[in-house]
Order: C-alpha cells, then sequence, then structure tokens
C-alpha cells in the first residue's frame, strides 16, 4: 500500500556494538554474529511466498519495468532538462499519498496517480465501493478544499469505483 | 464539444457509475454532502490558520488564504469596531458602540453607518451561520402567496431595538442613517415604522435616496387595503422622487412592478405604462420586470382571460439576447412563463422559451435545482401533451437524466402520451427507467402502467417482453431488492397474471393464483375465464377442476358458470364436482 516502505536491507558493520557487546556480562561473551553483505535490490518488490497473497498489478512489476510494463505513478515536468522543483513535487507527493490513504480509510484499491497539468493537481485514485456514496462526496469534497488551501492551487479529485481489488497473481 | 452531452449527470459529479445520482433525492443529497465535505475543510483551515499561510503562489491568490474568524484587537477602540462589523459579529459590535460612547471617544460617521447596515440587516440578530435558525419570533406570510417555506421564516423588528435605540442617541443624522433605518425595517416586517421614519425624515427636510424609495415602494402594499389605494400611495412616492430629484433605477421599477402584482385590476394598464416609462429613461428591463408584468396579465387561476398576445410580443422582444442577473426575482422567470404554455397549451411559444433558455449564457438564469426542475417538469408535460410521439422521445433523451429528473407526475404523463400514439411497446424499455429513477416503489404508477400492458394483447414478441416485465414487477411487490415492499392490489395482480397467461407462461401464472390465495384477494371475472380458456387449449382438465375449486373457495359468482363449462368441455373423470 501507499505507506509501507520496505527498507533496503543493508548490513553495517558497527565495531562499537562488537565492542561493547564484550563489556556487558562477565560470564560468556556476547558478541554480534555477522554474514557478509548481501547485494541485493529490495526497493518496491513483493517477494515470493506460499501463494495465498494477493498481489495487483502495479505490485507485481519491479521497479525496473517502469517505462516498459508500469506507467509513472506521479506525472510532472520538473524532472525535464533545466526545470526545477523536483524536490518540492515529491515531497508534496508523498503529502498527498500518505493523506488520501489516511482520508479514504482503507478504500484504497491501488496506488494513486498524481498529475500535474498546469496549475491544476489533479489525484486520480481507484477506490473500493466500501462507503455510501455521500460519505464518498463528503470525503471528496473535503479533501479537494483542504488540498488547495494547503498547496495554493486548484485540487481535483477523479475517482472510480471497483468492486474489490483486481488481483494480478497470487505469490 | 459545445453541447452538453445529454447521457452524462452533471460535471460537479464523478464520472463513475457507483457514484453518479440517479435520482433527484441522490441529486440533492450528493451535491450536499461534497458541500458539506468543503464546509469542514473550510472549519478547519479557519480554525488552524497557521498551517496554511506560507504563501508561495504568484500571484497571489486571495481565496485560498485562511479567513480571519475570531476577533484580535480586544480593546475599547474604533479599529475594533470595525473589525467586529466585519466579522458580522452583532452583538459584539453593539457591545463595543456602547463602551466607545462611554469611553467618550466619538466614532466616525462612516463606522456609523456601517454599524447601522450591519444591525439592521440582521435586524439585531446574529446571522444565521452561528447556530441553528432563529425559530422564536418567526411570521408567517399570507397564505395566498405561492412561495418556498425559506421565504416563511423572516425574522420581525422588535420594538426599541438596537438599531433605534443607536440611532436616536445620534447627535446627527444624515440620509445614510435614516436609508439603514428604513430598509432595515422593510426587510422585515415593520411597514408601518418604516413609513414613520420616512416622514420624519422629510420633516426634517432631507431628502432621500433612491435605495429608501426603493425599499417603499416595495412595502406599499402592506400599508394600505385597497388596490387603488396602494396605487395611490406608489404614485406619490413616485411623485416625491421626481420632486427630490432622485433618479429611478432598475431596481425601483422592479419593485413598484411587484407591489402592482397585488394591485388587483389596476395593475395591468399601469405596468404598460411603466414598462413604457422606462424606455423613456433609458433602462433597459430585466427579466424580473417582464416575469412581474406577465405575472399581472396572466392569473394562474383563469386562463383563457386576458390578451394572450402579451407573451408573444415579449418573447419576440427578448428573443435571442443573453441576459445577466440583475434582480434576485429574475430566476422565476423562466419557470412562470412556462407555467403560462402549461395554462395555454403553447406548443409553440413553449420552444421559442427553451430556444431563449439555450441562448447564450442564459442557462445561469434557470435559478437552482428545484426552479430547474419546475422548468423542465412543465415542459416535458406540456410536450407530452401536445406533441407525437417520437418528438416526446426525443426530448426525453435530452432531457433526461442530465438536466432533469422527472417525478411520478412527469413519468404519468410519458405513459399518457405512449397511450395516446399507441407505442405501447416500448413499456419495458421506461420501466427500467422508473426503476432508475427510483420510482419503482410509488404503487399508483405501477398500477397505471401494468393497466397498459394489460389492456389489449399485442403481438407475441411484444407479449414476451411485456411478460418479462410482469415478473420484474412481481419481484419489486415481493420485495426481492431490498427496497420497501408494496402492498399487493387486487388490479395488479390480475394484470400481471393476465399478463403472463397470454404469454403462455403457465406456471408462473398459477404461482400468481396461489398468490392471490395468500394474500386474500379475490380475482376477477375474466381472469377465471381466460384461464379456462388457456386449460382447454392445453388440454389439461385437472387443472381445470382445481380451477373450479379455486373460485368456489373464493364464493365467486360465476363458479357455477365455471363448472358448468368444465363439464361441457372437458371428459372428466369422477371427481368433478
Amino acid at each position: 500500500m501507499a505507506a509501507s516502505f520496505n527498507s533496503t536491507r543493508s548490513l553495517v558493520l558497527l565495531r562499537a556494538i562488537a565492542q561493547s557487546g564484550t563489556l556487558c556480562s562477565s560470564s560468556g561473551s556476547r558478541a554480534l554474529h555477522v554474514t557478509a553483505v548481501c547485494c541485493k535490490n529490495r526497493a518496491a518488490r513483493i517477494r515470493v511466498g506460499k501463494g495465498d497473497r494477493p498481489i495487483t498489478y502495479e505490485q507485481a512489476l519491479h521497479p525496473h519495468h517502469i517505462g516498459h510494463r508500469k506507467g509513472w505513478l506521479s506525472q510532472h515536468t520538473s524532472n525535464l532538462q533545466g526545470e526545477g522543483g523536483a524536490a518540492e513535487r515529491t515531497v508534496e507527493d508523498v503529502f498527498i499519498r500518505r493523506f488520501v490513504f489516511g482520508t479514504f480509510h482503507s478504500c484504497l484499491a491501488n496506488e494513486i496517480v498524481i498529475k500535474r497539468r498546469g496549475n491544476v493537481l489533479t489525484v486520480c485514485a481507484l477506490m473500493l465501493q466500501k462507503l455510501p456514496p455521500h460519505k464518498f462526496y463528503f470525503l471528496i469534497g473535503y479533501s479537494e478544499s483542504l488540498l488547495s488551501h494547503l498547496y495554493k492551487c486548484p485540487v481535483k479529485l477523479e475517482i472510480q469505483t471497483l468492486q474489490d481489488k483486481v488481483v494480478y497473481k497470487y505469490l | 464539444t459545445e453541447a452538453i452531452d445529454p447521457t452524462a449527470y452533471k460535471y460537479q459529479f464523478q464520472d463513475d457509475p457507483y457514484l453518479a445520482p440517479r435520482t433527484s433525492a441522490e441529486f440533492k443529497l450528493f451535491s450536499l454532502s461534497q458541500e458539506s465535505g468543503r464546509s469542514a475543510a473550510k472549519y478547519f483551515i479557519n480554525s488552524n490558520p497557521k498551517f496554511f499561510t506560507k504563501d508561495f503562489a504568484e500571484p497571489h491568490i486571495p481565496c485560498l488564504m485562511p479567513e480571519k474568524v475570531s476577533l484580535l484587537l480586544e480593546e475599547v477602540s474604533e479599529e475594533a469596531l470595525k473589525e467586529r462589523i466585519s466579522l458580522r459579529k452583532v452583538k459584539a459590535a453593539v457591545d463595543m458602540y456602547d463602551q466607545l460612547l462611554q469611553a467618550g471617544t466619538g466614532v466616525s460617521m462612516e463606522t456609523t453607518h456601517d454599524l447601522l447596515d450591519l444591525i439592521c440587516l440582521y435586524s439585531d440578530r446574529e446571522p444565521v451561520q452561528e447556530g441553528g435558525p432563529e425559530t422564536e419570533d418567526v411570521v408567517r406570510q399570507e397564505g395566498w402567496r405561492i412561495r418556498r417555506a425559506s421565504d416563511f421564516l423572516k425574522t420581525i423588528w422588535r420594538e426599541n431595538n438596537n438599531a433605534e435605540r443607536i440611532f436616536n442617541l445620534l447627535p446627527e443624522r444624515d440620509t445614510h442613517c435614516y436609508s439603514a433605518l428604513i430598509r432595515g425595517m422593510i426587510r422585515h416586517g415593520a411597514y408601518v415604522k418604516a413609513f414613520d421614519m420616512y416622514t420624519d425624515m422629510l420633516n426634517n427636510r432631507m431628502t432621500a435616496d433612491v435605495r429608501i424609495f426603493n425599499a417603499l415602494i416595495s412595502g406599499a402594499p402592506e400599508v394600505r387595503e385597497k388596490y387603488n389605494e396602494r396605487w395611490d400611495l406608489i404614485a406619490e412616492l413616485l411623485n416625491q422622487m421626481n420632486q427630490q430629484k432622485v433618479q429611478p433605477n432598475l431596481l425601483t421599477f422592479n419593485s413598484v412592478l411587484k407591489a402592482l402584482r397585488r394591485c388587483g385590476s389596476l395593475a395591468r394598464t399601469q405596468a404598460l405604462h411603466t414598462l413604457s416609462e422606462m424606455k423613456a429613461l433609458g433602462i433597459a428591463p430585466s427579466l424580473a420586470s417582464f416575469d412581474h408584468t406577465l405575472a399581472a396579465f396572466y392569473k394562474a387561476a383563469s386562463p383563457t382571460q386576458g390578451q394572450t398576445d402579451l407573451l408573444q410580443e415579449v418573447m419576440s422582444e427578448l428573443a435571442g439576447s443573453s441576459f445577466t442577473c440583475q434582480d434576485p426575482d429574475d430566476v422565476l422567470f423562466f419557470s412562470n412563463v412556462m407555467r403560462i404554455c402549461l395554462d395555454n397549451k403553447d406548443i409553440e411559444l413553449a420552444y421559442r422559451v427553451q430556444s431563449l433558455v439555450e441562448a447564450g449564457e442564459n442557462w445561469r438564469l434557470l435559478g437552482d435545482s428545484h426552479q430547474q426542475t419546475i422548468y423542465y417538469g412543465r415542459f416535458f408535460s406540456l410536450l407530452c401533451m401536445m406533441e407525437h410521439i417520437d418528438v416526446v422521445l426525443k426530448w426525453y433523451r435530452k432531457l433526461i437524466p442530465s438536466l432533469y429528473y422527472p417525478n411520478v407526475q412527469g413519468m404519468r404523463d410519458l405513459l399518457q402520451a405512449l397511450d395516446t400514439d399507441s407505442r405501447l411497446d416500448l413499456l419495458p424499455t421506461i420501466w427500467k427507467d422508473i426503476q432508475l429513477l427510483g420510482h419503482a416503489n410509488k404503487s399508483e404508477l405501477i398500477e397505471e402502467l401494468l393497466a397498459l400492458m394489460a389492456r389489449e394483447t399485442h403481438s407475441p414478441e411484444v407479449q414476451e417482453s411485456f411478460a418479462v416485465c410482469a415478473l420484474d414487477v412481481k419481484s419489486v411487490f415481493n420485495g426481492d431488492r431490498g427496497t420497501l415492499s408494496l402492498e399487493w392490489s387486487t388490479s395488479a395482480l390480475c394484470h400481471i397474471t393476465s399478463l403472463l397467461l397470454r404469454a403462455k407462461r403457465t406456471q408462473e401464472a398459477w404461482e400468481m393464483l396461489q398468490l392471490f390465495k395468500a394474500k386474500n384477494r379475490v380475482p376477477s371475472e375474466e381472469l377465471m375465464n381466460e384461464f379456462l380458456l388457456e386449460c382447454h387449449a392445453a388440454g389439461a382438465p385437472d387443472r381445470a377442476v382445481e380451477l373450479v375449486q379455486l373460485s368456489a373457495a373464493f364464493c365467486l359468482p360465476a363458479t357455477p358458470r365455471l363448472a358448468q363449462q368444465t363439464l361441457k368441455d372437458f371428459d372428466l373423470t369422477d371427481e368433478q364436482r
């Protein structure tokens, strides 16, 4: 989901810990057992498991497939030659993803797509039909208004609803 | 694309089948919930402004900044008073003013004007958004005026309230103070006092301004009873306006015309005079002026009276021009004009009105969703009455559901039109639309639909589609969909059964007969006859005996005849009765 972070696992050898381990107790030594670093990519990948975990298309394809089999989740022009503001856009995107994830609690079916066209910020989301429509509209009006005031630009929400999440495969 | 897409819902809603409003109730619910979400966000923004003040918009966008809702200045000063006035805090402003007076510091004339305007606008109460609407001191308008409920909740002008007190305390009063008080009194119903204040002002040898006259003219019908007295008062006010060299504006004429509506038979001649005066002065009449004039000529209760040419002239004058909203009553123009067309059954004129609505920006003047429903409802019923079914269906597809959700009366008009042009094969599609619109639980509509379907026999495929439809209706009655289940009525049961029989669905028809017994309803005689014929055709004698037994159980008068016929037509075993 949007807010889950797969931390990259890199083992750092801390001499201090090893040293302090020997100071802990007098009887027996508690040392840090370290193996060799495993140079593997862990970003945005869901590892193969038992076969009962449903995975969407977005989650199934790894990041090196972006541009080949996946599209971009956040579309803006600040990564082009000579354009600035990429970092600010990224920070805004992260905030918007967390905000929408929290506002539409457990209704999101997939990651949010954020498009910037001119001044307008369009947030496209796929939702599950868990809430009655008038509650959806309340949350839509609320988040549009709040985000517009926060980012000083018109924010539009485009929602499509599904019965349940579309499963691509089971891992 | 320039034109509206007739298959889409209004653009303020999300473009998704789950989130699209299908009925007018859903329309209102969704738009209100979206608005309440926005106001919730506004509340949050205004109560925590420090998160939203970082301004990086180039150029600055003022509407996206948090607004000031709480008071900053606490000390007794004129700036604090101005702040309270701009935040519309009536009581706090009055207290601050009193404190200032007691402290001895004078208050400038403009601030006093603003304060008086504020108090008179809200009649010494807080504006409504502070709490719920005030329910005490509510005055009801006279019963014959057909207005919406919101107009009935007008606050009254209390005696000796703060406005009058402050007014009397003022050392010098100028026109603006008088105008604030007079307009406030008229707005909140203290008409006699307003006129007294006006004479007071004249005695002090001050000239009134345009807005005072507008308010007094609109209040004139309340202070006089007879029609000619009212008109005399208005004429006198206009004369005084002339003497004091005050130029009338559009709102003056509109208030004259509006007051004329309540002047009875005088209205017609004077209205035309007023219109010509407007033209002479070069003030273009707005839609509201036409609305009031037409109301004077076309009373709702008497359709065949008066010249009917006036509307034609008005339409030819207005044709093709684009209007902006200049008067709050402009929005009532279109629905009233369509009412006149409906009363006079004039379809050509209705088309001209519709083309006026579609011209330019005039769709904005249709008013809010309630007015729009009224307008389109009247237009659609006129179409169903007068036009051929193909034209009706063309407009049906154009208007629904993007612009208009028909109510039960509209659907019944449509069924009538289908009947008149004997296009009853379209009934199943109309039934689907009825279900979509949420009218499937209205019993009289369903009964009418079933009666139309069951009246005559049609060709086989049509009968088949009718039978499918009938089964659908049956499931609605049983409450299968989880909606409110309706009470079975005799005619509905009979119609459904006969429809099923004609489509040769005998098994389901037999089930229906059992339902008759379960719900204690008596089947009709034709139904039994039909069943008997059917059994004869199918060659099922035991069914026929069962039929006779059933009719005996219901104590129908036709039982002996049925028994006779059964005996005659079938070779029965000895189980006959």
